[in-house]
Formats: C-alpha cells, structure tokens, sequence
C-alpha cells in the first residue's frame, strides 16, 4: 500500500494550489482526481476574472486573501509563466440605487486597504472607456483587477506541484476513506492509500467526500450560469472588465480575455450540469445590449455554462465566508468555494497547507522551486525568437490551430505534458478555443493522440 | 524574398489566379498553401461534379499540372502568419521564419464553416458534434465515421453531399434539417443525394437543444411553424450552416489597391468552376493593369 503524509482529493485549483503550496513543506503528497484532467469541474468555467478585493466585508478572511492575493498574482503568474492582464476594472451603476451600491463598495474597499480605488464620473468613465453606454452615470475604477485564464493557472500549479514531487493521479475517483492509526486509509476504484493528513478539494463533490467519513456542516446549493465568447476580431470590446449590478437582480460581467476575446456573463439559474439554457443566455445578451450597446452579438463563437457550490446551512440560510472545515486534526475541506476562489487560490492553498505541516510537524522544504515553465507559446513570440524555435524543433514552423496560431510542437507538448483528450489540449495551448472552434484543427489532434499513444485505433 | 504576386491559398481559386497571372505575363509568382498537398478543399470532396464531371481531386490534379508547366512556385505546408500594410508577408514552415515582400497579394483562403457555438443552439457541448465539412474530411481523407446515427442540420450542397456520403458508408441519416421551406442546395444535389438516397428532409425545422455526455445522445427539434418541439435520438450531429469566407489575415489591412481576394474567400461559389473562372480572370487583370 502506498503510504502518503497528505492527500489531495479534487484536482480543480484549489486542489492544485494545495498540493504546490503542501510541496513547501517536506511532506509527500499525491493529488487524486476523478476525472481525466485537472480544472474539470467547477474550475473549467468561471468569470476568469483576478478580484481586487472591495467586494467583501473588511476584516474578513475573504477580504484579507482577495487583497493579498491580488498584490501578489503579477509574481505568482509570472513564477508559474501564466498569462495574467492587469486590465483593470469598472463596476458601472446607471442611477441612484446603483451609485449607492458603488459607495458601499468604495467604503468597504477603502477600509480593507484596496490601493488607488477611485470613483469616475460620467464624463471621465465614458473617456476611459468608450464602448459603455452613455446612461451610465458613476463608476468604480480599479485599476490592480485583473484576468487569467483558469485552466492555465491550474494546470500551472498542478505541474509546479509535480515538479517539486507530488503526484497527480488522474482517473482516480475517492470510494470510501476509513480512519485508521495514525491517519486515514482511501480507497479508490484502484488503489488504496495510507495517508497521514486529508485535504479534501472536491469543489462539486466537496460535501460527500467529506460525508464518506465525518457529517458535513453544510450543504451545497448547485447553481448554474451562462457566458458568451466572442471573436477576438469583435468591435467595440472594452479594453477593463466591465462589471454592472442593474438596480435588481444579478449583473453582467464583461472580460477582455488574455486570449483577446470578449467574455461575457454569467445568469445566474438553477441547473446541475454545464448545459447552457436559453433564457440563461437571452439575459446575458440583454444586459449586454444594455451595458455595451455597440457590441455586436453575431459575432458569439462559443457559449458555455458554469456551476457554482453555494454553501448553505442545514437551516437554508447562504454562507458567505469562505467554508474550511476542520472536522478531525488531520482533515481538511474547502466545502463550496466560489467567488473569489480562482484570486484566491494560492493562499488558500497556503493557508490550508500551513495548518497541514504544523498538525504533521513537517519542516519546510527548502529544495522548493516555485518556478514552472510552461510550453512555449509561438504566437507571443517575436521573429527572432520563434525562429530560433523552428531551428530547434521544426514542427514549431507547423501552424495545426490557424485561428489561434499553435503550432505542432506546442501540440505535442501539451500531450506529452498530459493532455489525453483535445480538450486537455484546449487547456494546455488554447487549440480550438478559436473563431473555427476546432473545425479545421481537430482531426490533426485527434491524430496526433493516436501517433503520441494516448488514444486507441 | 520579393516577388510580383504573392498568393496566399492553392486551392482551386488560388491556383487557377496563378495559371491567369502567369499567361497575363507574371514571371514572379509565389503561392503558399499550409496543406501538405495543393488543392485545398477539392482534396477531401471525392464526389463527381467538378468541371467536366471530375472528383474533385482529379479537378486538382488538372489544375496542379498546369501549374507545373508555368515557373510559378509553389510552397506547401506553409503558414501565412501575417502581412502587413508595407507589403510584406511573414510565412511559416518547418524551414523556418521568411519575410516575402511583394508587389500584389491575392487571397485565395477559402471559407471556415460556422461552428455550433455561433448558433442559437443551447445544451450540452457533448462529443458526436462537428461541422459537415468536418465530417467530410473525416471519412475521405482519414476512413473514419463521424458516427452511426446522424442528423444533418443544413440543406445546402454541402450537407446533401455529406448525407450522401454517410449513406454510401452504411450508416443511418436520420434527416436532414432545414429552416427554409424548401433545400437550399443546389437542384441536381437535391436529386442525386436527397431523392435518389430516399434521405428525409425535414423542412421549416431546426435544433434547439443538446443533449448527452460525454456523448450526444439526442437533439431537441422545433418545428418552426407551430413551434412544436420533440427529442429525436441520434448520436451525431453535423452542422452544414453555412460558409463563412476566411479574411482573417487581412481583416486590419482596409482595402488597400495591392490586396486582392478571389475564390470563396471573396464570396461563397456554388460551382468550383465558376470560382476558377473567376480567379483566373482576376489573376491575369492584375498582372495586365500593373
């Protein structure tokens, strides 16, 4: 049997950053996955956006690892060689009810420490940012919000975590966990484990892998939302995430993605699987009308639906801190992490893996290496430097995904990397994310899985 | 590298622009084609009907031998990554990186497909769903099948050519959907395809919805007049919705008088012949008004 100090169970980022940040520590560590690839669930889709922290109450751990976070996402993207854009952002209101709400923000903002946060009126909003509408009437600048993409930045922090000698098993779905001397023993559909420590970041799945051996304090409230993409090629996309609360009812969030395209969303509806909805979908596109009239809709090339936990008590009442539950000495769950979850990732990470070594007496590692290095990405690159690709590997001269230019060697990176889908490869070097949606690249892939082995016939 | 003409595309439209500029005079003609075989989208359409009742690879082959008797060159699997507004083009290979300045730039690029995720189309994203032309290259160029039980939403010619296609491999079309009240498709396809296959054809209806996953499982249909809508079962779903033309590489450059666009890049043909004819005609003006 193997024998483990901690085990991670849920590969999506908060399962990611956990097993990086426990790597700090000399612990050994396996991150146990149930599905084929890391950022499958909840991660998968998100409103990518890096929060600066103004919209949770001060003092609250949400807000200190919102504002924390937010300071530190330049270097942990930079360490992790992860696109990241420090695009800023404005929450628009148009009208009294709305502008109070920016007030409050303001004020919560200005409390907890949010640097160079700052109202803009009318005229000073529509000169930063011309595609608003002209009805808006006052706005809550941030410039430090930011986005990433939360598949890169997962599979980021997984590959960091291997790295430095965690293992991630993929296809490895958590059957039954027992107590036992000295920690705990998990079955899987293969193996069973011995493990010292358990954190448990199964997101969806969070609250009945905590059940399979402790009850859980609360429960998960499965919500869905809807999001457009748009072509890169899109007019009138704002250069800052927009963001507007209407006077009632949920609001839009609109990206510039670090990809190019234009993201929008999400509804907010009941649903339990990522299939989009209709009227989902028309309420996106109606708040965009309204928010960013000149956007023109035909120019959608993907629409998508997210999942959300939203922790609830056993009374029905919503929980709005981050939930950490601490059932035994050596388990750990993050029950229904969501917003601002992908900002936070990293120190949640750390938080949790801190309180891991100190209840296992671990030392700190100093072999610890924080920084990956990711696949070459071509189409970044200036003519010199891709040349100089090409002289190494020629297949980094082969264009496959013509819409987002990636190349044949970036192709083969990401399989070899781990990707054993095309989709895996959609997160590894963003083929098929394009305008064509794969219709010109994918067979190649599809290919190319069969020629690296990893697909059969 | 400066050339005369640079011709981005060696499919029908681009080497017949080519065989055009070459006659009006050109002795500097470059084209490049990222495929490893000229002939663009002929290559994958193994069906008779181009030209003088020819597959399409053989209307390629005609095309490629007379584009060997000229002195033009031609660079296969070759990416085209930009051009700029001074005229020049930066091109991609397993050679490497090259700059080719030139005088005249056609592109003959072709169409994309539009994809499910520009269509009103809500559900799953599940496996078993793919652009017809997807389908096509699937089973002509790889031997594979893009499922058992398919639906084809789309009459026009290339939705009825791939219900065909399906058919002639053994496997079920259920129907092919159409909005419009009637094919879209050209008449002769409409007999050789739909009629004489005895494929269904359901008109005034559409998809709504997805289902299944990992795959498809079955489609939500709406039937357009009474907005009556039922699950049909199928495991696969192929999108003849249209044609896109692709002026990606040359959308920020205006139209400025060096660029020129031939083939269904310029606009979407019914007939290779029609869009050779044309290509050739434009090749050979350019070169004649220089």
């Amino acid at each position: 049997m193997k024998r483990l100090d901690v085990i991670v169970i849920g590969g999506g980022l908060l399962g990611c950053f956990t097993a990086r940040n426990l790597c700090r520590w000399d612990l050994t560590v396996a991150l146990l996955e149930a599905r084929e690839d890391v950022c499958t669930g909840i991660s998968r889709a998100n409103t990518a956006v890096v929060y600066p922290g103004y919209d949770h109450k001060p003092g609250t751990l949400k807000a200190e690892l919102t504002l924390r976070a937010n300071r530190a996402f330049g270097m942990l993207c930079a360490d992790l060689d992860v696109p990241f854009s420090r695009c800023g952002s404005l929450m628009v209101a148009c009208g009294e009810q709305g502008e109070a709400v920016l007030r409050k923000k303001l004020r919560n903002g200005l409390e907890s420490g949010v640097p160079e946060l700052r109202l803009l009126k009318r005229a000073e909003l529509l000169e930063l940012e011309p595609e608003l509408t002209p009805e808006v009437t006052l706005g809550l600048f941030s410039p430090n919000a930011g986005t990433v993409n939360p598949w890169a930045l997962g599979i980021a922090a997984m590959e960091n975590a291997v790295q430095n000698g965690a293992e991630f098993c993929a296809n490895t779905p958590v059957t039954a966990i027992r107590e036992t001397e000295g920690g705990y023993l998990v079955e899987t559909e293969g193996e069973t484990f011995f493990t010292r420590a358990i954190v448990n970041c199964a997101g969806l799945q969070s609250v009945a892998v905590q059940e399979l051996v402790y009850p859980s304090p609360v429960r998960l409230r499965i919500t869905a939302g809807d999001y457009l993409i748009l072509d890169p090629l899109t007019a009138h996309a704002p250069k800052h995430i927009v963001q507007f609360e209407p006077e009632r009812g949920k609001g839009l969030t609109a990206v510039p993605t670090v990809e190019g395209n234009l993201l929008l969303g999400p509804s907010e509806r009941a649903g339990s699987d990522f299939g989009t909805d209709r009227d989902g979908l028309d309420f996106v596109r109606a708040l965009t009308r309204k928010v960013l009239p000149k956007v023109d809709l035909d120019d959608t090339i993907r629409t998508f639906a997210a999942l959300r936990p939203n922790p609830e008590r056993p009374d029905g009442s919503s929980i709005k801190s981050f939930v950490i539950d601490r059932p035994a000495e050596r388990f750990w769950s993050f029950l229904g992490v969501k917003t601002p979850g992908l900002t936070c990732a990293d120190e949640l990470g750390l938080y949790v893996a801190r309180q891991t070594a100190e209840a296992l007496n671990a030392k700190e590692n100093p072999a610890f290496q924080p920084v990956r290095k990711g696949i070459p990405k071509t189409h970044a690159l200036d003519f010199a430097a891709r040349q100089g690709l090409i002289a190494e590997d020629p297949e980094y001269g082969n264009v496959v995904c013509f819409c987002e230019d990636v190349t044949l060697a970036e192709i083969r990176a990401a399989i070899r990397a781990g990707a054993n889908t095309v989709d895996g490869v959609k997160r590894r070097v963003g083929a098929t994310m394009g305008r064509c949606q794969g219709s010109r690249c994918r067979l190649i892939i599809e290919e190319l899985l069969r020629e690296e082995g990893v697909y059969e016939g | 590298m400066k050339v005369d003409l640079l011709i981005i595309g060696a499919g029908a439209a681009g080497l017949s622009a080519a065989l055009g500029a070459w006659e009006a005079g050109c002795r500097s003609i470059l084209i490049a084609d990222r495929r490893s075989h000229p002939g663009g989208i002929l290559e994958q359409c193994i069906h008779h009907g181009f030209g003088a009742d020819l597959t399409g690879p053989e209307y390629a082959a005609m095309l490629f031998s007379q584009i060997q008797k000229t002195g033009a060159e031609l660079r296969m699997e070759t990416e085209v990554l930009s051009i700029s507004p001074s005229r020049e083009a930066v091109l991609s290979s397993g050679a490497g990186l090259e700059r080719v300045r030139f005088s005249h730039l056609i592109l003959a690029a072709g169409c994309r497909e539009r994809p499910l995720g520009a269509l009103n189309i809500t559900g799953t994203r599940p496996d078993g769903v793919c652009t017809a032309g997807q389908a096509q290259e699937m089973m002509n160029l790889h031997d594979r099948d893009p499922g058992e039980r398919i639906l084809i939403l789309g009459s026009g010619d290339l939705g009825m050519i791939v219900a065909r296609r399906c058919v002639l491999r053994g496997k079920q079309v259920i129907a092919i959907l159409e909005q419009a009240e009637r094919c879209t498709g050209l008449a002769k396809n409409y007999h050789s395809c739909v009629e004489a296959h005895s494929i269904p054809l359901w008109t005034r209806t559409t998809v709504t919805e997805l289902h299944g996953e990992p795959r498809l499982t079955g489609v939500t249909v709406r039937e357009l007049d009474s907005g009556a809508e039922r699950f049909v079962p199928c495991d696969t779903l192929l999108l003849a919705t249209g044609l896109i033309p692709e002026q990606t590489l040359v959308s920020n450059l205006g139209t400025p008088p060096w660029l020129h666009l031939v083939g269904n890049c310029n606009r979407v043909h019914d007939l290779v012949d029609s869009a050779a004819h044309e290509a050739r005609i434009i090749g050979s003006e350019i070169i004649k008004k220089a």
